[in-house]
């Protein structure tokens, strides 16, 4: 079952293109990356499925409900960790997440306890004491408090510090364990590659790829490094399937998906002093679509 | 309840500092009549000499300012003034703050609709002005009572208070609707001062020449008279209908543009 279906979405600020014919879907139990640089997108689809914002045109149904006419239900259980938080500066951090829970029916509150204990927060401050990386935390709490089966996080790890995006993301896996369905949006690609199973790509508004990344990385591309005695023919390794072919001296490297035995056949007669074949990063993978394509 | 109780707490601190200025002025205000009353000097032919423009933008127009009542009736252009700005206020800020402070994301992405946000808030704007306006009835019943051999002119200030009232709920109702329409609290809380400032200017005009007369509807300030109110005990029937009326087409164009509304971050 698809928890998350969007189908075709549209929303124009004004003249201002937000995102154009977007559509994927996430399925039940999935973590659901969604990657690209900022401005592609990411919020402004994020927001429309939480009803923040009415679409141009198209739609997006959670829980096999449509979003907008149905958003108050659906909210009950989505757990929405916003890219900038902000909540009332003049409340304690109890305060806000009491608040916060006081808009669910059952809620166990020794869980926001518990979680404000995982993630290392002081209840007691005043928000507008908190650093960036704190506020976070509340968010986070705020976030997961309910026990959502959809947690939607917009670049839930800025502010976080490697030890607390640890711990930030042995939550997201116990909640996705329990049986929550995640929905990331990042984009730094090697903390989608640790959560992810699936991610859609957007960029400039429009989805560019939906794949899934461990097909993706083991199946179907390597990394080639190859160091050469002597002159470097580079258009010998142009092939079909080469991407990100560059040349630093006399190493040569690119990034190719395809039958492996292609570059082999082009590496005989060749003199080498050294070659390596390894996994790529998503960062590696996915750079060309982050490029913006040169105007012609 | 949560946001009824939120908006209530949240607003405590101005509601006391309107309440206290309040008081303030018709405690000073009622000193003035004991000085005039005092002073055994003949007020109204003083007045007679000041230029009518003056009288008029002071409030005090034909009354008899030396009877307590006719003095009383000349603050309720003043109290119509603070109370427009004050519901005004609240109601533009009240239904964008979430927006200003960045926390729309926070509260519209709970299980509720958008009118389940907005109505607690509009109902705590309904309890501020009113208790804006006990607050008004209780100074004014107390310190005209000072001044009038312990009668505090209980109905006569009640009817005023009346009148007052609905036109507070009138200017709640209009600073919502901007609150709901324009694209920030600034431009909302600026829209909505500039028309209470330009209501009044209308009023005063309207009152300065007599070929303006027609353009009385347009200005809720002429909806009630101070005098009529406090001498003559009359409430016109069809001012408070109207302004009523508009009121509530006000607050139902805040719910019907707020749910319509695009969240800013």
């Amino acid at each position: 079952m698809n928890v998350i279906e969007i189908n075709q979405l549209t929303k124009y600020y004004g003249k201002h293109r937000g995102i154009e014919n977007v559509s994927f879907s996430v399925e039940e139990g999935e973590i659901f990356g969604f990657i690209g640089p900022n401005g592609a997108g990411k919020s402004t689809t994020i927001r429309t499925l939480l009803s923040l914002i009415h679409p141009t045109s198209g739609s997006a149904t959670i829980f096999g409900k449509d979003c907008i006419k149905y958003g108050n239900e659906i909210r009950r259980d989505i757990g929405y960790l916003p890219s900038e938080v902000f909540y009332y500066e003049h409340m304690k951090v109890r305060e806000v997440l009491n608040y916060s829970a006081s808009f669910y029916d059952n809620v166990d509150y020794t869980r926001i306890q518990s979680l404000a204990e995982v993630m290392d927060l002081d209840l007691n401050k005043r928000i507008d004491d908190l650093s960036y990386g704190n506020k976070k935390k509340v968010g986070i709490v705020q976030g997961l408090l309910h026990e959502p089966k959809l947690i939607i996080l917009d670049e839930p790890t800025g502010g976080l510090d490697p030890l607390m995006q640890q711990k930030f993301f042995e939550l997201i896996r116990t909640e996705n364990q329990k049986g929550a369905t995640v929905l990331f949006s990042s984009h730094i690609l090697s903390e989608v590659q640790k959560l992810c199973s699936r991610v859609a790509i957007i960029k400039d508004g429009t989805i560019v790829q939906v794949e899934n990344i461990r097909d993706m990385q083991k199946h179907n591309y390597k990394k080639f490094t190859l160091e050469f005695k002597g002159v470097i023919d580079v258009h010998h390794f142009n092939l079909d399937g080469v991407t990100n072919l560059s040349v630093n001296e006399d190493t040569l490297h690119f990034l190719f998906k395809g039958d492996i035995n292609r570059i082999v056949e082009r590496l005989q007669g060749q003199s080498l002093l050294n070659m390596l074949v390894e996994e790529p990063s998503l960062e590696e993978i996915f750079m060309h679509y982050y490029q913006k394509e040169e105007q012609p | 309840m949560n946001v009824f109780k939120k908006e209530m707490k949240a607003n405590i601190k101005s509601l006391i500092i309107w309440c206290c200025a309040q008081v303030f002025i018709i405690f000073a205000g009622m000193m003035k009549y004991q000085g005039f009353s005092d002073s055994q000097v003949d007020v109204n032919a003083l007045f007679a000499a000041f230029p009518e423009e003056i009288m008029v933008v002071f409030g005090i127009g034909s009354v008899d300012i030396t009877k307590v009542a006719g003095f009383y009736s000349v603050f309720f252009l003043y109290f119509m003034l603070l109370a427009a700005v004050h519901a005004t206020m609240f109601g533009a800020v009240v239904v964008s703050k979430e927006e200003r402070d960045h926390c729309a994301d926070f509260i519209y992405t709970k299980p509720v609709h958008r009118f389940q946000v907005i109505w607690p808030k509009l109902l705590a704007g309904i309890i501020n002005i009113l208790i804006f306006n006990v607050v008004t009835f209780g100074a004014s019943v107390f310190f005209i009572a000072q001044h009038n051999n312990g009668d505090g002119l209980i109905d006569k200030v009640s009817l005023t208070m009346l009148a007052l009232f609905i036109l507070q709920l009138f200017f709640l109702a209009l600073g919502a609707m901007f609150g709901a329409v324009l694209k920030n609290t600034k431009r909302a809380t600026a829209a909505a001062a500039g028309l209470v400032m330009g209501f009044f200017i209308l009023s005063v005009a309207v009152d300065l020449y007599s070929k303006l007369s027609f353009l009385k509807i347009f200005t809720p300030f002429k909806y009630f008279e101070g005098a009529s109110l406090m001498i003559n005990d009359q409430l016109s029937f069809s001012s408070a209908a109207i302004l009523l009326i508009v009121s509530l087409v006000f607050f139902g164009l805040t719910f019907v543009a707020f749910n319509r509304r695009d969240l800013n971050t």
